[in-house]
């Protein structure tokens, strides 16, 4: 630039303090009915998120027809006893509500949004959606037709192809997460409407529920709400029984290739079983992993893959919460081409982890990264709710939230190479690619 | 429960306060105490719309280039110095701005501004030819993971092309076409930082745990001795900004199970009462399972998986776009035609409590889409650099409580006749489908349209 005045060289900020996270207290309590109410008002936005949760995810599902739970999930809000479908829709978009069922591997949840002053009438519609669905012989039709088209629609897209050969090729056929929450294409075929029926009747009883609100409402009138829409809901569902625990798995350390014809991208995963969600050692191993993986520009994948050499768009990794494991992934995709180089220098950053002790700056850095993004994890009555929620749904300790940066400031550098070895051993973890530039 | 509907909501509230430095460039504070979090938003008013054929997706590669380091802060730093203190930050380029934000702990707030500025006044120096080929290689994956190795990926690059002709300014995507993202100089992406990221192209909000009082001294503390640069260049402009399609109809083929169609039409730009009330027809149509198009196409017409409809708020006109994908064995002429019955109803008229809820439903996604001060800060300074000034976002937004269902129709009427839109089919690479009455089936939940 032609300006003769040239800017001066100002020193880096020095910062003061960090803030002090607000965490919020929640009251809690439990219905007559054993529903366990999780409630955290807070003046701001003026909405309320509210989330019920169920143990009723795909673990649930009758051994015959996987896909159950999922259909289940979104039959609800498809017609009950009081309103038809179209009433039903009808009430929720006037009121501007929005009810998203969500069904994972453990848990089955409705996630309803409202505007504020609605609350009440949301409150009612939540407990007729989960109390009361009829599942109309055509809307069940419709939907199961509506699922199988998905799954179609869903295998013209490689990622998604990667991540279900990876989670096959970790847990197995046998365990629930070793095939996706949604179900197969023959149970979603042939599961019969009776045994949609019954898997409601089962597993969505309020003994074993909670709900989380969060959001700007005031705390009597939700209690209130909650007692009056939910007084006739009764029962306990059956505990969800899960496998023994995962083994290595049995083509640990080899290579999965799927080839796909003219794909200019390779979708690479290297995938293994992770560790529960209540397992002590959780935040150990996601300090690891954020060393490894948990930032695309500033993890070792990253830096390697992306930031030195321009193969990639991304690389991350992560663990995923689950009551029995979880998994844990390193995925990216990249340049044809460079395949076989990137499963390269994926595993090599691993070995390195696990051979080599962490730089003490790099562990202070990971460490500080994670402690301090404990301010922005409460901004939102979403982001209330979700974190929230996982202390309920995975029975974590009440004050876990708070307890957080002093479990993650007291990882060592032995922590990390001892979580690196048990978590990110490439010879224990499956490698899948879907492309091509590779062979196994 | 009440069988009573409840009043229309008020609009929301973002009070600002403002302040220009010496150099031109833009300051606004909004004040939210909610969590001990400010968040840092520097938007320059130049986007994909400023580039030149041939050169296509410069402006984006440019952004990617601003992240790889600066004379005091060299590669590595930038993300390094904002993780470490419990920040995120992010960058993105769009038709019409290119932006650089930061969310940080109150306590480093100056961080992200030490770094902004550096980046404006020190980039230039440490601009490689090898920080280029990393970049444009993170950019050409970027290409193929978001676009070309997608289902359905390329269609609406070709969709842009149909609507817009050559000569407009929106007529080419902003990832640039590869042939370009190739061919584009270390000399291309100097000229487009001397053009355009200089203070007086530049608009700063910072919103958050922090006052007005703090906010200006620092913008003057970081970026008052920058100096102003040379006057942007005006973005020269077709005669018609808002045109009908250039090409109205076209198939294309794609390695999918399913065959979509893409219909788009220009509209009235952001900010203008017109583009809020189509705003409104977009949810009536198409949000909720009691909405026009779920009700036609899905629920009741059982001929589409899904089906979306989206508005951009862009500055030189709008998009208003349908998309929906076929069932098995629903040809895309019917689907088209189902739409085009819709949209033919829509005109004839829509009913007042079509138009409260779906009043509600924009409301309802305002209130979780402004719900954290990142995104206030990138709709204020969105507002500044659309519209002139921030307080134009509450205008924007009290204008959805006065939108009348007589408008409604009457904007359905005037903007999305089939003479102005675009129609790209997209069907699978075998044989198209023909429909077969007698087959049930479809999907999911629809694919979302980024704007």
């Amino acid at each position: 630039m032609s300006d003769t005045m040239h800017p001066a060289i100002l020193p880096p900020p020095v910062l003061g303090a960090p803030p002090v996270p607000r965490v919020p207290r929640p009251e809690r309590y439990t219905l007559p009915n054993g529903l366990r109410v999780i409630s955290a008002p807070r003046a701001g936005v003026p909405q309320v998120v509210l989330r019920l949760v169920f143990p009723a995810g795909s673990a649930a599902d009758p051994k015959e027809y996987p896909g159950t739970a999922g259909l289940v999930g979104h039959l609800i809000v498809e017609g009950t006893a009081r309103y038809a479908a179209e009433q039903l829709h009808a009430r929720l978009d006037l009121l501007g509500a929005s009810v998203n069922p969500h069904v994972g591997h453990d848990f089955a949840e409705v996630e309803l949004v409202l505007l504020s002053e609605t609350l009440r009438e949301g409150v009612g519609l939540l407990a007729e959606v989960v109390t009361r669905p009829s599942f109309p012989g055509h809307e069940v039709e419709r939907v199961r037709a509506e699922s199988l088209d998905a799954l179609v629609a869903r295998a013209d897209e490689p990622s998604n192809i990667a991540d279900d050969l990876a989670a096959l090729e970790v847990f197995g056929p046998d365990h629930p997460y070793g095939i996706p929450s949604f179900g197969t294409e023959a149970g979603i075929r042939e599961v019969p409407r009776e045994a949609l029926v019954a898997f409601h009747a089962a597993h969505y009883r309020p003994a074993n529920a909670f709900i989380v609100a969060a959001g700007e409402f005031d705390a009597g009138e939700l209690r209130a709400a909650l007692e009056e829409a939910f007084a006739e809901w009764r029962g306990e569902a059956p505990p969800v029984v899960y496998p023994p625990a995962v083994p290595v798995p049995p083509r640990a350390g080899q290579l999965a290739v799927t080839p796909w014809a003219d794909a200019s991208q390779s979708e690479i995963r290297i995938a293994g079983p992770g560790l529960p969600r209540i397992h002590p050692e959780w935040m150990k191993a996601g300090v690891a992993n954020f060393l490894l993986g948990g930032s695309t520009i500033t993890g070792r994948l990253g830096a390697n893959l992306r930031e030195d050499k321009g193969w990639t768009y991304g690389v991350r990794s992560h663990f995923s919460a689950g009551v029995v494991h979880g998994g844990w992934v390193a995925d990216t995709a990249v340049d044809v081409g460079v395949t076989a180089a990137a499963v390269g220098e994926m595993v090599k950053e691993m070995r390195r982890l696990m051979d080599e002790r962490v730089p003490e700056a790099e562990l202070r850095r990971a460490k500080d990264a994670l402690m301090l993004s404990l301010p922005r994890m409460f901004e939102t009555p979403a982001g209330v709710a979700s974190r929230l929620a996982a202390i309920e749904a995975y029975g974590l300790p009440h004050d876990w939230w708070e307890r957080f940066a002093g479990e993650v400031d007291a990882v060592t550098i032995d922590d990390v190479r001892e979580m690196a070895r048990r978590h990110f051993n490439p010879d224990h973890l499956v490698r899948v690619v879907v492309g091509g530039g590779i062979e196994e | 429960m009440t069988d009573t509907a409840p009043q229309s909501t008020t609009a929301l509230r973002f009070p600002v306060r403002t302040h220009t430095l010496a150099n031109g460039m833009r300051i606004i504070h909004h004040e939210e105490r909610a969590a001990p979090i400010v968040a840092v938003h520097l938007m320059y008013r130049a986007g994909s719309r400023d580039e030149r054929p041939g050169r296509t997706g410069l402006a984006h590669l440019l952004e990617h280039l601003m992240f790889e380091g600066s004379l005091h802060a060299p590669k590595g730093q930038f993300d390094d110095q904002l993780e470490r203190v419990g920040g995120t930050n992010n960058g993105s380029t769009w038709l019409d701005r290119t932006n650089y934000y930061e969310t940080v702990p109150s306590h480093a707030v100056e961080l992200p501004l030490w770094l902004e500025r550096d980046r404006m006044g020190f980039f230039l120096p440490v601009l490689t030819g090898e920080m280029l080929e990393v970049q444009r290689g993170v950019v050409i994956n970027e290409r193929r993971q978001s676009y070309e190795n997608r289902p359905y990926g390329m269609a609406d690059q070709r969709l842009h092309e149909m609507l817009f002709g050559a000569g407009h300014p929106y007529a080419w995507p902003t990832i640039g076409y590869m042939p370009d993202l190739e061919r584009i100089s270390l000399e291309d992406a100097r000229g487009f930082y001397q053009t355009y990221y200089a203070p007086g192209n530049a608009v700063l909000t910072l919103a958050g745990d922090l006052s007005a009082e703090q906010a200006v001294e620092l913008a003057e503390r970081y970026f008052g001795d920058l100096p102003a640069g040379p006057p942007v260049p005006p973005l020269a402009l077709p005669n018609d900004t808002a045109p009908a399609a250039s090409v109205r109809r076209e198939v294309m083929t794609d390695d999918v199970s399913f065959p979509r169609i893409y219909q788009a039409w220009t509209t009235p730009p952001y900010g203008t009462r017109e583009w809020v009330v189509m705003d409104v027809l977009a949810y009536l149509l198409a949000d909720g399972d009691s909405s026009r198009m779920q009700r036609a196409l899905i629920r009741e017409g059982r001929m589409a998986q899904d089906v979306d409809t989206y508005l951009y708020p862009t500055a030189v006109c709008g998009v208003f776009g349908v998309v929906a994908t076929s069932r098995t064995g629903i040809a895309p002429e019917t689907l088209e035609a189902a739409v085009r019955q819709v949209l033919d109803d829509v005109a004839r008229g829509v009913d007042d409590d079509e138009v409260l809820g779906a009043v509600r439903r924009v409301r309802r996604d305002q209130v979780s889409e402004l719900a954290t001060v990142e995104e206030r800060a990138e709709a204020l300074s969105y507002a500044a650099t659309v519209l002139g000034a921030p307080e134009e976002l509450e205008r924007v937004l009290e204008m959805y409580g006065e939108v009348t269902a007589e408008e409604v129709s009457r904007a359905a009427a005037k903007w999305l006749g089939e003479e102005r839109g675009a129609t790209l089919v997209v069907i699978p690479s075998g044989n198209p489908p023909r429909d077969e009455d007698d087959f049930e089936d479809g999907d999911d939940d629809g694919e979302e349209v980024e704007g």
